[in-house]
């Protein structure tokens, strides 16, 4: 077949991409702590049908020759950690991190994984875990007579337990930052691992060392724009139906091609 | 059979090959920065011991529009746009000095500032490589600077330069990794005088209302040739009739 209809069905791929891209990042509007993705695209390699300066003749020289594109390919979905809005939500366990960093959670597996959604809770037994029940690492047990828990911004837990004036300090949160956050990968439930392009962590107390600091009764919203979201759909929608309409055309010319000759 | 079959058959054959150039430049109406290619057609005269009555047609690739796409803000610190004329330069992978303009940066794990598809940034002595930062800030003339981890935010450390130049855009071509290269294979200066915008990238130039009149225009164009092939056919089926001894 024609590589006109190839190259049109890369745009198509594209753009489908694209969409799927965008309507994650809506579907995750209200999810605490998310961020946005962005489809990256890069053309195809070109490949030479006529080399510029071969000889069209014995005496004379293509002034240019043809260079055919290939159409174009996903280079990468990439995650914008850009500061999401932080909300009040007066509740002692939910925590923002205002700046950079992230929490690190213990996974059922034993591995680290780091997270921005800070809507702590409490398990059976005390611990400070994750909406899914990940533990918080390091790992924080709050008294069983606690009355109140205040987290500082620097990360230090302090409780407030029955028949006691003073506070007692239980432990401290410590958040971890990454040279190369966008290499991190995402795994869902909010999380995200290690890997190679994102680096090793720095790991520190929350406010030092260019790290954030925390904010006890806040949440951070998703950093989604939704007007900006709402325009990239209309415009990959544009482009779809424009190579929609190549792959017709195309199909067109080889209609003709095949009834006519 | 005569030779117009095949004057008509090239015509039909680069029409097809214009109009895969054509598919490629609405392939990549959401790539950032791409550049769009122009296709034209070449008469090429055919010389032989005749009479140079046969003139087939050609397509090049004549160029490339170099002209710069809307900007589109993202908000992203490593996001930069061209204002205007001139072009980043990045290290190919064979570290021969190439341009592009699509400005959406990255760091890989050891802070080396990279493009989208990995290719290494050029600041003024080679490769740039960001130390862990609180914040990064690349300056409207591409100076790099950054807020070293553990300090305050008051200290900016200077870096270096991102290499950026401004050839006479005659003197360039795209290759066919896409990126584009000069000519004559100079490498070029830094131009002081090309600035950026962070925070934005530049979308493709190709213009789709263009592009959708090209692809009919030559799609009628080659259904033409169609037809002649047609007309030629129908010539030799007559001389065929007439010459036939019953």
């Amino acid at each position: 077949m024609h590589p006109a209809l190839w190259i049109s069905v890369t745009g198509l791929e594209a753009q489908n991409t694209d969409i799927r891209v965008i309507s994650n990042n809506l579907a995750n509007v209200s999810t605490t702590g998310y961020k946005k993705s962005r489809a990256v695209f890069e053309d195809l390699l070109y490949q030479n049908v006529r080399q510029p300066g071969g000889q069209s003749t014995e005496n004379t020289e293509l002034p240019s020759g043809l260079m055919l594109g290939t159409g174009v390919k996903t280079l990468a979905t990439q995650k914008i950690f850009s500061q999401g809005s932080v909300i009040n939500t007066q509740n002692q366990l939910d925590l923002a991190i205002n700046g950079k960093g992230f929490f690190q959670i213990t996974r059922p597996d034993g591995t680290i994984a780091y997270t921005r959604d800070g809507s702590f809770q409490l398990n059976s037994q005390g611990q400070i875990v994750t909406g899914n029940g990940y533990l918080l690492d390091p790992n924080i047990t709050v008294p069983d007579d606690t009355v109140s828990i205040t987290i500082g911004t620097d990360g230090i837990v302090s409780v407030l337990t029955q028949g006691n004036n003073t506070p007692q300090q239980i432990g401290n949160i410590e958040i971890s930052d990454f040279i190369n956050p966008a290499g991190l990968q995402p795994i869902g439930e909010n999380q995200y691992t290690e890997t190679a392009a994102s680096g090793t962590p720095t790991t520190g107390t929350p406010g030092l060392t260019g790290l954030g600091s925390l904010a006890q009764g806040s949440l951070e919203s998703s950093n989604v724009n939704v007007v900006e979201e709402l325009v990239r759909l209309i415009q990959t929608q544009r482009a779809y139906e424009m190579n929609a309409k190549s792959v017709e055309t195309v199909d067109g010319m080889l209609r003709y091609l095949s009834q006519n000759l | 059979m005569d030779e117009m079959l095949y004057v008509t058959m090239s015509g039909a054959e680069n029409t097809f090959y214009a109009q895969s150039v054509n598919a490629n430049n609405l392939a990549n109406a959401s790539t950032t920065a791409f550049k769009a290619d122009l296709a034209q057609f070449r008469s090429m005269p055919v010389f032989g011991d005749s009479l140079p009555s046969r003139v087939y047609a050609l397509t090049e690739k004549a160029a490339t529009d170099f002209s710069p796409g809307a900007l589109i803000p993202t908000g992203r610190d490593l996001d930069m746009a061209i204002k205007g004329e001139g072009w980043f330069t990045v290290l190919n992978g064979q570290n021969k000095e190439a341009y592009m303009r699509n400005g959406s940066l990255k760091l890989d794990q050891d802070g080396k500032l990279l493009t989208e598809n990995d290719l290494a940034v050029m600041g003024e002595g080679g490769e740039i490589f960001i130390p862990p930062a609180q914040k990064i800030e690349i300056g409207i003339d591409g100076t790099v600077s950054y807020v070293p981890l553990g300090s305050s935010t008051n200290t900016q450390v200077v870096l270096d330069r991102i290499k950026l130049v401004r050839p006479d855009i005659k003197n360039l071509e795209k290759k066919e990794d896409g990126l584009i290269y000069t000519k004559d294979n100079a490498t070029l200066e830094r131009d002081i005088s090309v600035t950026l915008s962070s925070g934005f990238l530049e979308a493709s130039n190709v213009n789709a209302v263009e592009s959708i009149a090209n692809m009919i225009s030559l799609a009628r164009q080659f259904e033409i040739q169609l037809k002649l092939m047609k007309q030629a056919e129908q010539n030799d089926e007559a001389s065929t009739s007439i010459l036939t001894v019953s």
